[in-house]
């Protein structure tokens, strides 16, 4: 924590008011500068561009059954080897992506939305509001996760969209309670009160100081957030209730190929080696992007250690 | 209008006690500020003196309403504070600013130096546009003496006493009347000390500040303050001129802080009696009946428990008051139940 406090860039300090760059640039020029999560980034990217362009650069039908080629091993025509009705696994996998991303986009992006700005209101306000919405969250938070999950699919029927929401509700929990804990520290910092004592408005104390210092633990939840949805996704897929066969998704495909473990290690290792890069690539850019958010770290970074 | 700026009449921040448990009982009341009477003249730096505890930076804060007050009444040029809608509140904090004592926590550490000066202008709509607001920011700095071009930079790239100016910059950007420097000291190397003083009190010459300066450090105050007001467990127990305070004190408990200074002059200080008091501060959630300093006082005398002490002229000073018996008994006996424990 405790940096030398002098250690700013001495040359070429930019002397106007505002930064010399724009946020997001310095942002992404040190993100870029820890290798880690640049990498991570690049991945990632590329995870989403074959997301976007699946139709295009799958090398076949994701459904074309071609029972003569029933599981076939990794080979030139089939990098991937195909599962038990010879349906090439490159082309499920690269079609698989788009659903399991958007799933856990979604999914999480419903969490943290509702979950964020409940957990900042309570946390914020505490007293009767802290209590109403916390014990609301208590209760969601009861249910087993996968049975609540099932109870809205239940409702609203399978398939992607529904799937992304069932997961979504039962993350609001996690991220309200990561949120309200943060932000329970950040209120009673001395700089909030300042912030009212000039008159700044209860919003403004939310969106420009409280949220901005909160924010580090719920990054890192975002990114975890999302490598369990992908997870959460395929176990519903696995239940049945989430992508539906023949559709690929790579949690259902994981399900599938189970059976053929011993028999067929590629249908369920190539998923699966899908899920495990994105899930990691997920979590070290969460890592990179909390750390050089940080305007401390920021400084260090920038001076030229590392 | 007479020229008191800012002004308290039997002024109360109680903070209910609550015992722990599921059931969140009030178990008791604790007084941090019990029925202060105060009025802080236009143009005047007034000290606020007392030891930890004693409910002045309670006082300072409920002055500006960041702190509710439970009971009483504040008036800031003219106007009630107390009730205070909205927008009226919002001009309040526009015209009375505060300085705080942890120039390390006071300031956001995500927002550069510039957003943070700027937010009061922000709120007040007090410069449109970019270009004017960054040239106030400039001046701002200029005047509490930072080079205008740190402006981007993020408060952890500052020293303690650099962030405190920062911090100063801050309360005076949208011009206000009224400020209170909440041991705006306190945790400034000493050398940095004097010159934050100093600042202060140039700053205060230069635009006509009304300053109410909250300190531990009665050396600071006595540099700085044309008036001195002195705080013992929630209430104000003694007023008056800086040197009429600083030299006759006439309440025991002042008697007993001034002694406690240490004297810049070895033989002087040899010689320096010092008043020890007995025994700690009793807890504000269970205060002394009467005058509320006897349990620790070398000269408690019969009316003392039972009559609560009003403040009263006293010394060769004029606008020397002091709540104590000593100088005739003046006060109602008080039952400390009750909502008003400020007899006038």
């Amino acid at each position: 924590m405790t940096v030398p406090a002098q250690k700013a860039p001495e040359a070429g300090a930019p002397a106007s008011l505002r930064p010399a760059r724009p946020r997001w640039r310095e942002t992404l020029g040190l993100l870029v500068r820890n290798p880690t999560a640049a990498v991570a980034g690049l991945v990632l990217l590329a995870i989403v561009l074959v997301a976007v362009f699946d139709e295009a650069l799958a090398p076949s039908g994701p459904n074309e059954i071609a029972v003569e080629d029933r599981l076939r091993p990794p080979s030139w025509a089939h990098p991937f080897g195909t599962d038990d009705l010879g349906r090439d696994i490159l082309s499920r996998v690269v079609l698989g992506a788009a659903v399991s991303l958007r799933v856990g986009f979604l999914a999480v992006g419903i969490a943290l939305v509702v979950g964020s700005v409940i957990g900042l209101l309570a946390g914020f306000y505490g007293r009767w509001v802290d209590d109403v919405l916390m014990r609301v969250m208590d209760v969601l938070f009861a249910f087993p996760a996968v049975l609540l999950a099932i109870a809205v699919l239940a409702v609203r029927g399978p398939g992607p969209g529904n799937t992304a929401l069932a997961i979504g509700i039962v993350y609001v929990p996690i991220f309200a309670r990561v949120t309200r804990a943060s932000v329970l520290g950040v209120r009673e910092e001395v700089y909030v009160r300042a912030s009212r004592s000039v008159g700044a408005s209860d919003w403004r104390l939310l969106t420009r100081h409280v949220l901005p210092n909160a924010a580090p633990p719920i990054i890192v939840q975002t990114s975890i957030s999302l490598a369990f949805a992908v997870l959460a996704e395929a176990a519903l897929s696995f239940l049945g209730l989430g992508t539906q066969p023949p559709d690929p998704s790579w949690g259902l495909m994981l399900a599938e190929g189970r059976g053929f473990i011993d028999l067929a290690w590629w249908l369920a290792f190539f998923p699966g080696m899908a899920i495990f890069v994105t899930v990691l690539c997920f979590n070290l850019l969460g890592d990179g992007l909390r750390d050089v958010l940080d305007p401390r770290q920021r400084t260090l970074m920038a001076g030229g250690g590392r | 209008m007479s020229d008191v700026l800012v002004s308290a009449r039997g002024l109360e921040v109680h903070f209910p006690v609550r015992s722990g448990g599921a059931l969140r009982r009030t178990a008791g009341v604790l007084r941090a500020v019990d029925g202060v009477d105060l009025d802080i003249h236009r143009g005047e730096t007034l000290g606020l003196v007392g030891e930890s505890g004693c409910g002045k930076s309670t006082l300072g804060n409920a002055l500006l309403r960041l702190v509710e007050p439970t009971g009483g009444r504040v008036t800031f040029d003219g106007t009630d504070v107390t009730g205070l809608g909205r927008r009226a509140l919002r001009d309040l904090r526009r015209r009375a600013g505060m300085v705080f004592q942890d120039p390390f926590a006071s300031l956001d550490p995500r927002r550069t130096v510039a957003q943070t000066v700027a937010e009061p202008l922000e709120v007040h709509g007090l410069r449109s546009g970019r270009r004017e607001r960054a040239a106030r920011v400039g001046e701002l700095l200029e005047l509490v003496g930072l080079d205008p071009a740190v402006a981007g930079r993020y408060p952890h790239e500052f020293s303690g006493g650099q962030r405190q100016r920062v911090g100063i910059a801050r309360a005076l950007a949208g011009e206000p009347d009224f400020l209170v420097c909440d041991e705006a000291i306190a945790s400034l190397d000493v050398s940095v000390q004097a010159q934050v003083l100093n600042l202060l009190r140039r700053l205060q010459r230069k635009l006509g500040l009304t300053l109410l300066f909250i300190s531990h450090d009665l050396s600071a105050v006595r540099h700085i303050s044309d008036r001195i007001a002195v705080m013992y467990l929630g209430r104000v127990v003694e007023v008056g001129p800086a040197s009429a305070v600083g030299a006759e004190p006439q309440m025991p408990y002042t008697q007993a802080l001034l002694s406690a200074v240490p004297v810049p002059h070895p033989a002087l200080e040899r010689s320096r009696q010092r008043i020890v008091l007995r025994g700690d501060v009793p807890s504000p959630a269970d205060v002394p009946s009467g005058c509320r300093f006897r349990t620790r006082c070398p000269h408690a005398f019969e009316p003392c428990p039972g009559v609560d002490p009003a403040l009263q002229p006293v010394g060769a000073a004029p606008g020397h008051v002091a709540a104590c018996h000593l100088h005739g008994v003046v006060g109602g006996p008080v039952e400390r139940e009750g909502t008003v424990a400020s007899a006038r």
